[in-house]
């Protein structure tokens, strides 16, 4: 694989206005965001943010530290509850709903810090994301497990963890460790990915697979949103971002309009 | 001779299925509870009660105690379980020192300090139990059935749902696990089978009091299970055969002060477990010596 970084053209962005890819217009939103607001005492963290997560695209949050982007991903998934505001799922509130529950109803997410289950192996790692409705153990004999175990090798051999399937994720690499974190939420049959910056760190192969990755699950209708701050990653992967600072949603659209604005730029880069 | 080395085996088996019991929701959970002997006494005492006035037999007397410390643990599990783990800690202390005061109080479930006297010898299925070696069969059979239930648990999808709250709580919610429940479930597990325990030892002395249950007793088995290595079938069994072992070892050394054994095996106690922290903090059993689990 070439050690240069790929364009999301050159792996296979798909056009536009073709089935649950492409375009932004015109798609189901699968994730309302209505003014949601968050105060952590003094500090206003989300400002009444209102954004659209539409289906089968890419869209990504961008913005500089600080900006609240991982408190919007808190707030979405349950970990923490806004102060005012809704978010709907599919046209349902899931404000007040337990984290498990969210999880459940088919938003999966990442971290920044991978909170990877360390001293389980890999292959543990990927069963225990398929297991989220079981107690004491899978129904539904030896066919179902014959066909979990298959998903599981699917996951391994397309995230390249095949070689490392009884190793403990505690004794990944770093690059490996981001891959089992993405091989995690594959196992899952969540319709909405929300991302917390999958990419950074990945060397240029690492990260072309992951690309390549990300467009083939898009591809088959997973909707993904993405924390990033590389600018170079945000253009390749992007089909919608969404920019906050300090809080609020400052712009929403199209990656060339939002990154071609000088005030975002300046805003990106502290020149304000 | 072999009716010391009998009693030791017994005891042994007993403190085994304690630390592997107390191991389940250490090693696999990682709940660190200080509240074990209170599901060991409640084990003891309502065996004791139910062979008294109901009957000795052991598929009726153990059932029995399993439901009381299963009952029991949820009063502490459900509201404690739903905060971060060290706040368990400091709940399971304080159900320990609110345990130890009503068994010294309760005069007509515990006989109060006094204990409860003459329980009767246990029968299995009317076959009355009430030799060494036969006390020394049974426990070790309760003991294997336990880690049997124990191996097989951690091996399912619960097991892994276990682990996985273990090393990353948010994840595992994030992941569509129902921690609070999950948690609570193998909190009232672990403590019905150290009834198990309770029970065992309850018809092995037939004679028991508080002195048994107290908050010495939990530290006594959080020891075993971290000295011998959490998160393993091995590490319990071998804690607890090693601190068993120890005050009798003790004796055997004629040149250390007799009369200060019980201070000199506090002292070792403290110090086995500076140095595993430091240099296998896994236990001796762990296969990881770096602190894997």
């Amino acid at each position: 694989m070439s050690e240069q970084l790929m364009t999301a053209q050159e792996i296979e962005k798909p056009a536009p206005g073709s089935g649950f890819t492409g375009s932004t217009d015109g798609q189901d939103v699968l994730l309302e965001i209505t003014d949601l607001s968050k105060n952590f005492g003094g500090l206003q963290a989300i400002n009444d943010v209102s954004l659209n997560l539409r289906a089968g695209i890419i869209t990504t949050l961008v913005g500089p530290n600080g900006a609240g982007k991982t408190t919007l991903f808190n707030m979405i998934t349950g970990h923490i509850s806004p102060s005012e505001g809704d978010v709907s799922w599919q046209g349902e509130s899931v404000i007040g709903q337990a984290p498990w529950r969210i999880a459940r109803a088919g938003i999966a997410r990442t971290f920044q810090d991978l909170r990877l289950f360390t001293h389980m192996t890999v292959e543990e790692n990927i069963l225990t994301m398929m297991e989220s409705g079981s107690w004491l153990w899978q129904s539904g004999g030896k066919f179902r497990k014959a066909k979990r175990l298959d998903k599981v090798n699917q996951i391994l051999e397309r995230t390249g963890l095949t070689d490392k399937r009884h190793t403990r994720a505690l004794d990944l690499a770093y690059a490996e460790r981001k891959f089992l974190s993405l091989a995690r939420i594959m196992a899952t049959d969540s319709r909405l990915w929300l991302l917390d910056e999958p990419a950074s760190g990945l060397d240029p192969n690492s990260y072309n697979l992951f690309l390549r990755l990300l467009r083939e699950e898009v591809k088959e209708g997973i909707t993904v949103c993405i924390i990033e701050h590389n600018l170079d990653i945000v253009v390749n992967i992007s089909d919608r971002i969404a920019f906050l600072d300090q809080g609020k949603l400052l712009a929403d659209g199209e990656p060339q309009a939002i990154l071609n604005d000088p005030a975002l730029a300046a805003i990106y880069f502290g020149e304000r | 001779m072999t009716a010391y080395i009998l009693n030791l085996l017994v005891l042994i088996s007993v403190y085994a299925i304690l630390s592997t019991t107390l191991n389940f929701i250490i090693g696999y959970a990682g709940i660190f509870s200080l509240a074990h002997a209170v599901f060991f006494g409640i084990g003891g005492y309502t065996a004791a009660l139910v062979a008294m006035n109901v009957t000795p037999e052991f598929f009726v007397a153990i059932p029995v105690a399993m439901a009381a410390a299963a009952v029991t643990s949820l009063l502490l599990a459900l509201p404690a379980l739903r905060v971060r783990g060290e706040y368990f800690v400091a709940a399971s202390l304080g159900l320990q020192v609110l345990a130890v005061t009503l068994f010294s109080e309760w005069k007509s479930f515990t006989g109060g300090i006094g204990g409860v006297i003459g329980i009767p010898a246990v029968e299995m299925l009317g076959y009355p139990i009430y030799k060494p070696w036969q006390f020394l069969l049974m426990s070790l059979i309760c003991l294997v059935i336990i880690i049997g239930i124990i191996r097989i648990l951690v091996h399912t999808s619960f097991g892994r749902s276990l682990k996985a709250i273990r090393d990353s709580e948010s994840a595992a919610l994030a992941s569509g696990k129902n921690v609070t429940v999950i948690k609570t479930l193998s909190v009232v597990l672990s403590s019905a089978l150290a009834a198990v325990a309770g029970a065992l030892y309850a018809f092995y002395m037939s004679f028991i009091n508080v002195q048994s249950f107290m908050l010495d007793t939990s530290v006594l088995v959080m020891a075993m299970v971290i000295i011998g290595g959490t998160a393993t079938i091995l590490g319990p069994l071998l804690g607890a055969a090693l601190l068993m072992l120890m005050p009798s070892v003790l004796t055997y050394l004629s040149f250390l002060p007799q009369t200060e054994i019980g201070s000199i095996q506090q002292i070792v106690y403290g110090m086995a477990m500076v140095l595993l922290m430091i240099f296998r903090p896994g236990g001796i059993v762990s296969s990881h010596p770096g602190g894997g689990k």
